[in-house]
């Protein structure tokens, strides 16, 4: 097998979640309960035998290091393996700067160092599982300088706003990456998954920085699609990109499809996340759950409906809580009716009876807030 | 050793009243409680109670317990001078392999690893009960009252206490007469079969023991009674709280049962207590969109689609369309196809009760343990 590491990518400045991202960078965003979007990518590198793996880190960074800890939760081999968390100084004067290009070149020694001949990069805002192996795999016998791994979807006019989009010839060839900007509904969504030869990624890297102090890593690429092998590698299966609160919102909701969640979670590709050794939930009598995805150390006396509820969560008498998203340690009080919300961490809401949005333009309710 | 104290949980009996729940495992090893396993419960008063080496000593059926008790790491019990050893019986070499004849050999035979810690105390526990205990505290009365053994203590419905050791004592809480299930007792202090020597008494007194060719090389029937009779300072430190001996299916049924009272006398969402076991990298839980829950304690990994009522479902149970659970607990990996009943029963590990099959009685004195597959009705 090649030998490859692997880079979790921090999100790019011009992504925002309204609210959430305030307090830590999407890859800490709690996912259906109990995992962080950062599993993700870090379990498919760990499940596909990756065992030097690189994360950069992002603003607001207290959260996801207290996750990642010493990374021995991702079954990583202790010994001959590392889970590294790259903290880039970033620049105050404008985060335009701030730029994937800009953390690399901080750290390029440390890229330098690296002994293996293959790099995946991969982001920390998507949510989809992908053998990683066997996409190296592909990408050798291809004979490609790179392979950039894309999702086909059929909403691309309303969803996926951000992402860049894959204009690809009939052989898989990768002519340009570009902007989604909603104007057709069936796109090549790129899944900023990027397989090359380390050698590669450093010049296009070091190739950037000359370019300009404001390309990203897709624009170098982009840029040359002309004289490099370029390929295009489709995945399959639930695919999800946080790009904006909204997109956070369905992420969630969408796995209450347990068909789809169970294509996520598959036995054989665990999902590694910290564990907080809650216990069990307890649903009392004259609690109504429906439709909803549950996490351990719950206590629900109310009514739950199409939702996601994260650890530890205190749902209390008369409660109604519909189309929502309940992070950890929330306290929904007594009568206290909730729809179409995302409910932050440690929040409790007790004396607002109503909160209702509907799930099209769903609210937020700030970490720890009282309401 | 942060204490000076050194703990061996007694963990080589097969259970056997747990009757096929124990065929291939012992019964320390039992799921319990949606999630975890019934050593759980020492282990982590150990690592709570601020003790750093356990010895577990394992004999039936032990390979599962002793690969799961090895990874200390799963109760903290890993740091620089920290660990869980397991103890199976050892070939030594100036004598032919020995089982373990009783409870006070298992540790008889252990004195070098014990040794060689130099501990001044020694807790005795074991690996059968549901409970969270401080042993920090139970110690520093042991200290307080100068004993040479404390033994913790519960008191029990007097009509109930025939079925226990019965500790007997005087106004001062010292331990004057050990009755093993008496016919009329007179005490209802019962033997949580918890006790703290100080390690210098015990070891003489297991040294004696071991020559002695009448002994049972039992704690309740040789050692406590040796140490009476020589009279050695033994009290008795007063439990309050849960405690469950879950060495039957009906109590392991009421054990798990109570656990439906939240925040309870076991408080198992109290964070400055935790129990801890090994994590199962499930999905959350997930209840389908036609379903009823009606009083139940559920773990990650479950999926619910049919309806459950008071009832305790473990990690990677599904409850099909259709079915129906009822006052009944289901360990890991149990499948309740559509239209199946489960009532007042203990489902076993793995098994698979078939479509529109109807296990357990509502009516029945005991619970059904259901421990082999149960084929479904056309």
């Amino acid at each position: 097998m090649a030998k490859i590491f692997g880079i979790v990518a921090s999100s790019a400045p011009f992504i925002k979640v309204e609210g959430m991202q305030d307090y830590r960078p999407i890859a800490a965003f709690s996912f259906i309960g109990r995992y962080r979007i950062v599993d993700f990518p870090i379990s498919n590198m760990s499940n596909s035998d990756i065992d030097y793996i690189q994360v950069y880190m992002g603003n607001k960074p207290r959260s996801l290091t207290e996750h990642l800890g010493s990374g021995r939760t991702f079954n990583i081999n202790s010994k001959r393996g590392k889970l590294q968390m790259l903290f880039p100084q970033g620049s105050s004067v404008n985060e335009i700067y701030n730029t994937d290009i800009s953390a690399y070149m901080e750290n390029l020694e440390i890229i330098q160092r690296m002994h293996q001949d293959y790099v995946v990069i991969a982001p920390s805002y998507m949510i989809y599982t992908q053998n990683y192996a066997d996409l190296v795999e592909e990408h050798i016998s291809s004979g490609a300088d790179i392979t950039l791994l894309y999702h086909r979807v059929d909403n691309a006019k309303e969803a996926f706003l951000n992402c860049f989009i894959l204009n690809l010839n009939r052989q898989k060839g990768v002519i340009s990456l570009e902007k989604n900007i909603g104007k057709a509904k069936n796109r090549d969504i790129f899944m900023d998954t990027y397989v090359m030869k380390k050698d590669l990624f450093i010049q296009l890297v070091q190739e950037a920085k000359k370019e300009s102090s404001m390309f990203t890593l897709a624009d170098i690429v982009s840029a040359s699609a002309a004289d490099l092998d370029i390929r295009g590698v489709a995945h399959r299966g639930y695919f999800a990109a946080v790009t904006d609160f909204k997109s956070y919102f369905d992420a969630n909701l969408a796995l209450l499809d347990h068909k789809l969640a169970e294509n996520l979670f598959r036995p054989d590709w665990t999902i590694y996340t910290r564990t907080t050794d809650s216990c069990p939930t307890t649903y009392c009598t004259g609690a109504s759950v429906k439709n909803s995805i549950v996490s351990n150390g719950c206590l629900i006396q109310g009514i739950v409906e199409n939702s996601v509820i994260g650890r530890g969560v205190t749902i209390e008498k008369g409660a109604v809580v519909r189309n929502s998203v309940i992070l950890s340690y929330a306290q929904i009080g007594p009568d206290v009716h909730i729809e179409g919300q995302v409910v932050d961490k440690w929040a409790k809401v007790i004396r607002a009876k109503e909160i209702i949005a509907d799930p099209a333009a769903p609210g937020y309710i700030r970490r720890s807030d009282n309401l | 050793m942060s204490q000076n104290m050194l703990a061996m949980i007694l963990a080589g009996g097969r259970g056997s009243r747990l009757k096929d729940l124990t065929n291939k495992v012992a019964k320390p090893a039992v799921s319990f409680g949606g999630k975890y396993r019934i050593v759980d419960f020492p282990l982590s008063n150990c690592a709570n109670s601020g003790i750093d080496v356990v010895g577990v000593l394992t004999q039936y059926e032990s390979v599962l317990l002793n690969s799961y008790v090895a990874a200390g790491r799963r109760w903290g019990l890993d740091s620089k001078d920290s660990g869980v050893f397991v103890l199976p019986p050892r070939e030594k070499a100036d004598e032919r392999l020995n089982v373990y004849r009783g409870t006070a050999d298992a540790i008889s035979q252990n004195i070098d690893f014990i040794d060689s810690y130099e501990p001044e105390y020694l807790l005795i526990l074991s690996g059968d009960h549901i409970y969270k205990m401080d042993y920090d505290a139970m110690l520093t009365y042991h200290k307080e009252r100068g004993a040479n053994l404390t033994v913790a203590v519960i008191p029990v419905p007097m009509k109930e206490a025939s079925r226990f050791g019965i500790m007997n004592t005087d106004e001062e809480g010292n331990i004057v007469e050990f009755e093993e299930k008496p016919a009329q007792p007179k005490s209802n202090l019962a033997s949580m079969g918890i006790y703290i020597f100080t390690w210098k008494d015990l070891r003489r007194a297991l040294v004696a023991d071991m020559r002695a060719s009448d002994s049972s090389h039992d704690f309740g029937k040789d050692i406590i009674p040796a140490f009476l009779a020589d009279g050695k300072k033994l009290v008795a430190y007063k439990f309050q709280g849960y405690w469950k001996d879950v060495g039957t299916i009906d109590s392991l049924w009421e054990a798990n049962m109570d656990l439906l009272d939240d925040r309870g006398e076991l408080n198992m969402n109290d964070t400055s207590w935790k129990i801890y076991t090994d994590d199962a990298s499930a999905l959350p839980q997930y209840i389908g969109p036609d379903t009823q829950v009606d009083h139940a304690y559920i773990t990650q990994g479950a999926v619910v689609l049919g309806d459950v009522r008071h009832s305790v479902l473990s990690t990677g149970v599904v409850v099909e369309e259709g079915a129906k659970v009822i006052d009944s607990v289901l360990l890991p990996g149990v499948r309740v196809e559509a239209g199946a009943k489960v009532t007042r029963a203990l489902v076993a590990e793995n098994i698979t009760i078939g479509k529109g099959a109807v296990v357990g009685d509502a009516g029945s004195e005991n619970i059904t343990l259901v421990a082999k597959r149960v084929k479904g009705v056309e």
